[in-house]
């Protein structure tokens, strides 16, 4: 089977095939990655655990734990050095959200993540923004968070103001 | 003896591992998210308060009390937060004629003011940051606070009298941006306590901030204990901690030590608490406030001197006498660090991360003490603090420490949310940390200079693992999905019939 994984922002072409078992609930994969080939000893643990032994370099012994987050084909890969996301077959599913190489057209809505206050607010109308500038700071769960612009635009429109309370998924402003 | 704990999350578990141990019982209360949270399971009994908002539960004090008198408990513990330092709470408790497991109302009352803080340090002839000894109430005009301003000097930090954790707090560089300071302070302070009184304080250059634990009994006894080294902050607020400080010497320590003291001893101070002083490059101190409660980074001290804090709020508050040896209080041993684990992604400006935790590995081993609050399958809530645990490593000496949390670290694994762990090994890893070379602006300096660049980086051997550890689970996903158990390896099927015989 081959998939196409993302992490980090390239793409890699990844075909697995099973050769056999091991010992001890293991198997051997071929795995090929961009055509580079490595036989891989590889057990699942628990729900969410895999044990990878690469036995081509001094039988490396890497523990994996993976989870899906809330997007299609994405996955959160924690090794014990840090962890990072990958997505699967990316192009193929339908992915919602914030195109990753962060050009984005058209106005752009910024939304409150969490229930909260609005304690300050850092632009108004007809501002001009740069890429991850601080637009609104919103306190939750008992800190201040600064939510940045999404793109460099214009502020068009700020439809709160300090001291509102907002839900989740309320539209702070508009960036155009 | 059946203890009531007011509080959720790790601290509500802290506090119920030390009932467990003396043999009291514990009463748990819940809001409607947290029904399935790990301090409600793992408590005796536990009662639902309310509602998710903490103002409908978690800060209701006739709902607790309900659960006190319904219960049968004989005390009440806060914890850190919510009630902890409402005095209203504690003089409520008493009343109804249940054992505070805290300091007197009067004693968390007293130091809630600021101001009324300094003053009794100043009373007991403890060094205070030159500043305004009286609060500041709307009625003061911002002239006439610019008169007390000038002989103080600039730069200067606009204070709330109710305030704490840099809620209601400004920096003034300079004379002209006093007037903007006063206003944003007041409104902060205004909505956060419901007081929008403030007081002047000058603004020490890059101070470290070390403070004092204390118990005191009903006695007259008062120890301190050896201090702890709070400067690693971001935006006012602690996220790592040490004991002891490198920046101080035995004679520093018995000198704070005893300022600390005298402090708790002048205001009646009885039960744990902490006093928190500025320490400049000099060597000199000043009194900065007094926390009325246990603390979030009481452990380090347990770690160091061996002493159950928690144990002793205990046992002071059923009148027992201290009978600990003040001498080992200040003569640590080794040395020990925790690292508070927030919900939130330090690669998004530690925005919080609520959501369901899927999988969680915590460390263990020599050293380490990991204080959780949540389990797999647990949705941390957007309602309240995201500290999801504390995690403290004791060793021989401060190298030891470093590198035993650095241990600790790579084993803590928490899937689903994100988590400051990889922010926490960045830290650990710079040089300047490593030497004890920091104060209270060093983490807000060094993260605005690394912009916007990613905690959790990654070499490319690793990157490789990552590659092939995705194939492999995206290969038995497909495959188990796609042509139904059989198609399993026989070793894949097994596993996964010995998990449902586990979880069944």
């Amino acid at each position: 089977m081959t998939f196409e994984i993302e992490i980090n922002g390239r793409t890699r072409s990844v075909s697995v095939e099973r050769i056999g078992e091991t010992t001890g609930g293991a198997h051997q994969f071929r795995v090929s990655v961009d055509g580079r080939v490595r036989l891989v000893d590889a057990r699942r643990v628990g729900a969410s655990g895999l044990s990878v032994i690469l036995p081509d370099c001094a039988r490396a012994s890497h523990d994996v734990g993976l989870a899906e987050t809330a997007r299609t084909g994405e996955w959160v890969v924690h090794l014990a050095t840090g962890s990072l996301r990958a997505v699967v077959n990316g192009r193929r599913a339908a992915r919602g959200g914030v195109d990753s190489s962060g050009s984005l057209d058209g106005e752009q809505r910024v939304v409150a993540p969490m229930p909260g206050r609005v304690v300050c607010v850092l632009v108004k109308p007809g501002d001009e923004v740069a890429p991850r500038q601080g637009l609104v700071v919103v306190e939750a769960m008992r800190m201040e968070n600064e939510l940045t612009s999404p793109k460099a635009g214009r502020v068009k429109d700020v439809q709160v103001a300090e001291g509102m309370s907002v839900e989740a998924g309320r539209v702070l402003m508009v960036i155009e | 003896m059946k203890v009531l704990i007011a509080n959720r999350g790790e601290i509500a578990i802290r506090v119920m591992r030390t009932c467990r141990e003396l043999g009291l019982g514990t009463v748990a209360v819940y809001s409607d998210c947290d029904r399935g949270a790990p301090h409600v399971r793992y408590a005796d009994e536990a009662y639902h308060i309310g509602p998710n908002e903490a103002i409908r539960s978690y800060l209701r004090i006739d709902a607790i009390l309900d659960v006190a008198r319904r219960s049968g408990a004989d005390a009440v513990h806060p914890g850190y937060g919510f009630l902890a330092e409402n005095p209203a709470f504690a003089r409520a408790v008493a009343e109804a004629g249940l054992t505070f497991i805290g300091p007197p109302a009067d004693a968390i009352a007293l130091m809630g003011s600021k101001t009324a803080a300094r003053q009794a340090a100043m009373r007991a002839g403890v060094p205070v940051v030159p500043g305004t000894e009286t609060p500041l109430g709307d009625e003061v005009t911002d002239a006439a606070i610019a008169a007390i301003a000038d002989p103080l000097g600039y730069p200067l930090l606009v204070k709330a009298v109710a305030g704490g954790g840099g809620k209601g707090m400004r920096t003034v560089s300079a004379p002209a941006e006093l007037s903007g300071a006063i206003r944003a302070a007041r409104s902060e302070a205004g909505s956060a306590f419901g007081d929008t009184s403030i007081y002047l304080e000058r603004r020490l250059e890059r101070p470290r901030h070390v403070e004092i634990q204390l118990l005191g009994d009903h006695h007259g006894t008062v120890l301190p204990f050896t201090e702890r080294e709070c400067s690693i902050q971001r935006r006012h607020q602690k996220v790592v901690e040490e004991s002891p400080s490198a920046a101080v010497t035995p004679a520093l320590r018995a000198e704070m030590a005893k300022c600390a003291a005298a402090v708790a001893g002048a205001v009646g101070y009885t039960n744990a608490g902490t006093i928190e002083f500025l320490l400049d490059a000099d060597g000199r101190f000043y009194f900065l406030e007094m926390n009325t409660r246990l603390q979030v980074e009481h452990p380090i001290t347990e770690m160091v001197t061996g002493v159950d804090l928690v144990e002793w709020q205990i046992r002071i508050a059923r009148g027992e006498r201290l009978t600990l040896d003040p001498a080992r209080l200040l003569s640590p041993r080794g040395h020990a660090i925790e690292c508070r684990v927030y919900a939130e992604d330090p690669d998004s400006r530690f925005m919080p991360s609520p959501g369901l935790v899927t999988g969680l590995r915590t460390p263990s081993g020599p050293g380490v003490r990991d204080d959780g609050g949540v389990a797999a399958g647990y949705e941390v809530p957007v309602f309240y603090d995201s500290l999801i645990s504390k995690l403290v490593a004791w060793g021989e000496d401060r190298p030891r420490a470093i590198a035993r949390m650095a241990r600790a670290l790579s084993e803590y694994e928490v899937l689903g949310v994100k988590t400051t762990i990889p922010f926490f090994q960045w830290l650990l890893a710079q040089s300047d940390f490593h030497d004890g070379r920091f104060d209270t602006t060093y983490l807000d300096r060094v993260l605005a200079a690394r912009a916007e660049r990613s905690f959790g980086e990654i070499g490319d051997a690793t990157e490789d693992v990552a590659v092939i550890a995705v194939g492999l689970h995206a290969y038995l996903r497909a495959a188990a999905a796609g042509a139904g158990a059989s198609a399993l390896p026989s070793g894949w099927r097994q596993t996964a019939r010995l998990e449902g015989l586990r979880s069944s």
